[in-house]
């Protein structure tokens, strides 16, 4: 380090802006700015020379082999394993010296990339942190540092002078969290009292006619393709006025006559206008050992052979002069430097996570995400991603419809699916619902809601989902058998009102009608969006419930019942669908009905149940994914409008104009035939009478809570149609029906 | 599509005539040192075409986008406690984080047998080969050009892992390959002259993703017999 000192001394720094990178070279007080300007102070002591020390530059590809190296090959073995890195001395200005190691460096005696120069290195890769912790860094310097050495004494190293750039990897991969831990030494062996300048560094340009230089190139072209390579990392050079010669490292005795003056050339991969790369620091010490008996004077071009726009150029080359001292008697091995510094500055490791590239679930979530911006990026700048990613889901049901609608919501890139269900899996299902197998079906089957989440982290780790194997407690079927059964249906309740107040949209997906009113009534209560989904034979119905005005009470409809059908089934009363019906365009999104709104019948009473969907049990099988996809897709088309749940219902008419969002309409129902492979978009106004969304049940829930709703679940349906009014209504118009009647809580 | 619809001018091309094309595209590299060169796997005779570009940004920029100490007072600990057993030979010297501002583009050329056209695969990292995500490359990309460049082929960009290498890599979709291609093969036809398709392609696709194709392949290149 007191080859620098004297140095530090004699520059003076002068201007320090527009910073590109500092470089740290082995001395102290190194820091200097490529781009300012460096002079040296001459009536000072000589100046010494400093190196631009090397910085080591993986590719991505280094550690995903190092990574099957270990998996494959390595195992828990430790012993050292011979690498190879390169480097270059073509860069532009600007880009840091460089040693590069690529995914194939493990092929140590594999082809280097052309106009490259090879180095030899030494891989550690330690099977523990601790162990990379604790490994002796001096020892394993000091070893490739006699090495280095060893090669030089005995000669080796003129034969082959790659040796001079040996370098050490130390690693840690945790294989577990695709960490990796890495420290990088290239040893250079130091000259007690530094190498002192005798002639300043400058460019080659200055230095040498047009002529020189170019017999150098053509020199140093006609020895790489003698010697069978593109790039020499050591020669020799001499030089008249007009022409200059070249030729190996080895034969120096026969090239130079007069050993006093010799120049030698290093292949130099740094860049800057003062100083060398770190390559040439071995080769001193391999001229001073060999030769620095003789040696008065050695002149040192740092090689730098450069091609832009097809224009090449070694111009920019450097070359001084140095002393060396006389080392051909010394016979210890001498002080040798060499770790890298990491990014702080600090001598220390350096670490990469490469768990986003690695993790396959990770990579998994990066690809998803990626397809999706894929589809925003071509409906820039309106399609608004995050709000469908970022939306809560709670599934009630998780059949056919129920299984369909999450896989939909997965390519949507929707993250948090929340399943209820109490059925378990049976032989039948897995045919016709997604998330299951035939496995699951064995020993009394798997619940429904728990093998679902199973089954969507397996397709996809990154998603946060959840299952509740519980029932849903409907109208007209008592809860009050006993008082565990009554406890057992409050718990229920609380817990549905819980899930429902935690998730952003509601999707209605089971196989009983009855089954849907309570959480119509808590969602509507709530203000939370309900996507419905019902399936027919061959018809089915999807929508969204109209969503209440926050906080507000609701206005008098005046509209008894919409124009479109009450219910799924072909065969029902009220299918007097009639597609265009202008009637009801332009209804707000506060203003539509429920599922329920088009019923002139409570739900409840299953003996006397008068709707089809349970019969209806047995579908088309194509009409589940179709009804199942297109609940996802009105969800998403929903909350892409500005007023989401609040938004204008688009209708069948409005197929023809404008779309209200990026992604087209937001219909209030679509209502398909699968028979006539046609879909119609009614809209339909909330009913004032209707069983499940209308002023009164919610005020009689919001008031009496579970007191209410338990009455509900206990009485037959006439309760409900009495407290809304539907008895009146049925007897003022003679409905032919014969109802079981009740006095009980009529209004 | 059917055969009587395709166009004189074939937007595909066989393997075969693929390797032709880039040997006559390297040895144009090679004569200005643009840096191509081809990559034969080991052991197979398969193969792709190979360029990596180092781009020097603003430190700060990376830092900010990326998080380069990521871990950084894990690292701290891990120095501290091994920093005792190696000499600091330069004790009191200035940090020289700036050294991460440098990000490298890795560009390979391959050749898809299913949809038998070439196939652009890149990626791009940090110097100690922390790759960037899509956003961070979008982002380094110049805002002049983003309006341009979701309008093209851009757009058509996933991650797929590297059929050779089995890491995952950034893609240009061919899909859209045919799009771009046969007006200029059908030009090239009109005017009787016989261009490589590899340096058409690439000056198209190329761009789009950082990749730069000086003119001169154009002129200098041809196309195989
Ligand atoms: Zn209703």
């Amino acid at each position: 380090m007191t080859e620098l000192d004297s140095a530090n001394r004699s520059w003076t720094l002068i201007s320090a802006e527009t910073e590109t990178w500092r470089l740290a070279s082995d001395g102290k007080k190194c820091v200097k700015n490529q781009t300012s300007v460096l002079m040296a102070a001459e009536s000072t002591a000589a100046p010494k020379l400093q190196f631009s020390p090397f910085f080591s530059a993986l590719e991505a590809g280094f550690w995903h082999q190092l990574t099957q190296k270990k998996l494959n090959d390595y195992h828990l073995d430790e012993s050292p394993k011979n690498i190879k890195g390169y480097y270059y001395n073509g860069d532009p200005d600007g880009l840091p010296t460089r040693l590069t190691l690529e995914f194939s460096a493990f092929d140590a005696d594999g082809p280097t990339p052309a106009r490259c120069c090879p180095a030899p290195g030494t891989l550690y890769n330690t099977n523990t942190l601790e162990a990379f912790k604790t490994t002796d860094k001096k020892a394993l310097l000091d070893k490739a540092a006699d090495e280095i050495w060893s090669a030089i004494q005995s000669g080796a190293a003129l034969d082959d002078s790659s040796i001079l750039n040996k370098f050490i990897l130390l690693t840690f991969a945790d294989l577990k969290k695709y960490h990796f831990y890495y420290w990088f030494c290239f040893p250079a062996l130091c000259f007690l009292e530094g190498v002192q300048l005798v002639q300043e560094p400058r460019s080659l340009e200055k230095s040498f006619s047009d002529t020189q230089i170019s017999s150098l190139t053509a020199a140093y072209d006609s020895l790489c393709s003698s010697s069978g390579t593109t790039a020499l990392p050591h020669f020799l050079m001499k030089y008249t006025d007009d022409s200059v010669e070249v030729a190996p490292l080895k034969d120096l005795n026969a090239f130079f006559p007069d050993l006093k003056k010799i120049a030698v050339c290093v292949y130099d991969p740094c860049t800057l206008p003062q100083h060398p790369g770190w390559p040439l620091r071995n080769l001193l010490f391999l001229i001073a050992k060999t030769w620095g008996s003789q040696l008065d004077v050695l002149e040192v071009l740092c090689f730098r052979d450069r091609t832009l726009q097809g224009s090449r150029s070694v111009r920019h080359s450097i070359i001084f002069r140095v002393k060396l001292p006389d080392l051909s008697v010394s016979a210890v091995c001498p002080k040798s430097v060499g770790w890298e510094k990491n990014p702080k500055g600090a001598m220390g490791p350096r670490s990469v996570n490469l768990s986003e590239c690695m993790d396959p679930k990770r990579l998994a979530e990066s690809s998803v995400d990626l397809n999706l911006k894929l589809m925003r990026w071509r409906l820039v700048p309106s399609l608004d991603l995050d709000k469908v990613v970022s939306t809560k889901c709670l599934l009630l049901g998780a059949g056919t419809l129920g299984c369909n609608v999450a896989r939909t919501l997965m390519g949507w890139g929707v993250r948090h699916i929340t399943f209820v269900d109490n059925a378990k899996i049976s032989y039948s299902n897995p045919v016709r619902q997604p998330l299951y197998e035939f496995e699951d079906c064995l020993s009394g089957g798997k619940a429904k809601a728990l093998a679902a989440v199973d089954r969507l982290q397996k397709i996809f780790p990154g998603v946060n989902a959840e299952g509740h194997n519980m029932s849903i407690p409907m109208p007209g079927h008592p809860v009050s058998f006993s008082e565990s059964t009554t406890a057992q249906a409050r718990h229920d309740v609380e817990q549905l009102e819980k899930l429902i107040s935690e998730h952003d949209v509601v999707f209605l997906l089971m196989d009983t009608r009855e089954s849907r009113w309570l959480p119509t009534v808590i969602a509507a209560s709530q203000r939370k969006l309900i996507v419905n989904a019902a399936l027919g034979f061959d018809t089915f119905v999807v929508m969204r419930h109209g969503l209440k005005k926050a906080k507000e009470p609701q206005s008098e409809e005046s509209s008894p019942m919409s124009a479109s059908s009450s219910s799924s089934c072909s065969s029902t009363p009220a299918s007097t669908v009639t597609p265009g019906a202008s009637l009801f365009s332009n209804i707000p999104g506060h203003r539509l009905g429920c599922y329920f709104c088009n019923d002139v019948v409570a739900p409840g009473d299953s003996t006397r149940d008068r709707t089809l969907d349970q019969q209806c049990t047995v579908s088309r099988p194509g009409l589940a994914m179709i009804a199942g996809a297109l609940a996802v897709e009105l969800m998403v088309s929903v909350l892409q409008h500005p007023e989401g749940g609040y938004a204008v219902a688009s209708s069948s008419d409005d197929r023809m104009n404008e779309p209200p969002t990026s992604l087209g309409l937001v219909p209030h129902q679509i209502r398909g035939f699968l028979a006539r492979f046609d879909n119609v978009l009614p809209a339909s106004l909330a009913f004032d009478k209707c069983t499940a969304c209308s002023q009164v049940v919610l005020e009689n829930y919001e008031r009496e809570g579970f007191q209410f709703l338990a009455k509900v679940f206990n009485s037959s349906h006439s309760f409900l149609e009495d407290l809304t009014g539907l008895t009146l209504l049925h007897q003022e118009t003679q409905a032919a029906e014969i109802w079981d009647m009740s006095d009980d809580d009529s209004i | 599509m059917m055969a009587g619809e395709r166009s004189p001018a074939s937007c595909y091309l066989d393997e075969r005539t693929f390797r032709l094309c880039c040997r006559l595209f390297l040895q144009h590299s090679e004569t200005i040192q643009d840096g191509w060169s081809w990559e034969q796997i080991k052991g197979t005779d398969e193969g792709f075409m190979k360029k990596t570009v180092l781009l020097p940004v603003k430190s700060s920029v990376l830092h900010k986008q990326h998080g380069c100490f990521m871990q950084a007072e894990n690292m701290d600990l891990l120095t501290d406690d091994i920093q005792a057993n190696v000499e600091d030979e330069t004790a009191g010297v200035q940090a020289v984080c700036e050294i991460h501002a440098v990000l490298r583009y890795e560009y390979h050329v391959l050749y898809s047998c299913s949809y038998q056209i070439p196939v652009l695969y890149f990626r791009a990292s940090t110097l100690d080969g922390n790759p960037l995500s899509l956003e961070e490359v979008w982002s380094n990309v110049h805002p002049n050009y983003r309006q341009r460049l979701q309008q093209g082929p851009w757009d058509t960009l996933t991650q797929q892992e590297h059929p050779l290498l089995g890491q995952p890599f950034f893609m240009l979709h061919p899909c859209r390959t045919e799009e771009f291609m046969k007006p200029a093969l059908d030009l090239a036809q009109a005017e009787n002259k016989r261009v490589n398709y590899i340096v058409s392609w690439l000056s198209v696709v190329g761009p789009v993703v950082g990749l730069d194709v000086p003119l001169s392949y154009c002129t200098e290149v041809s196309a195989p017999d």
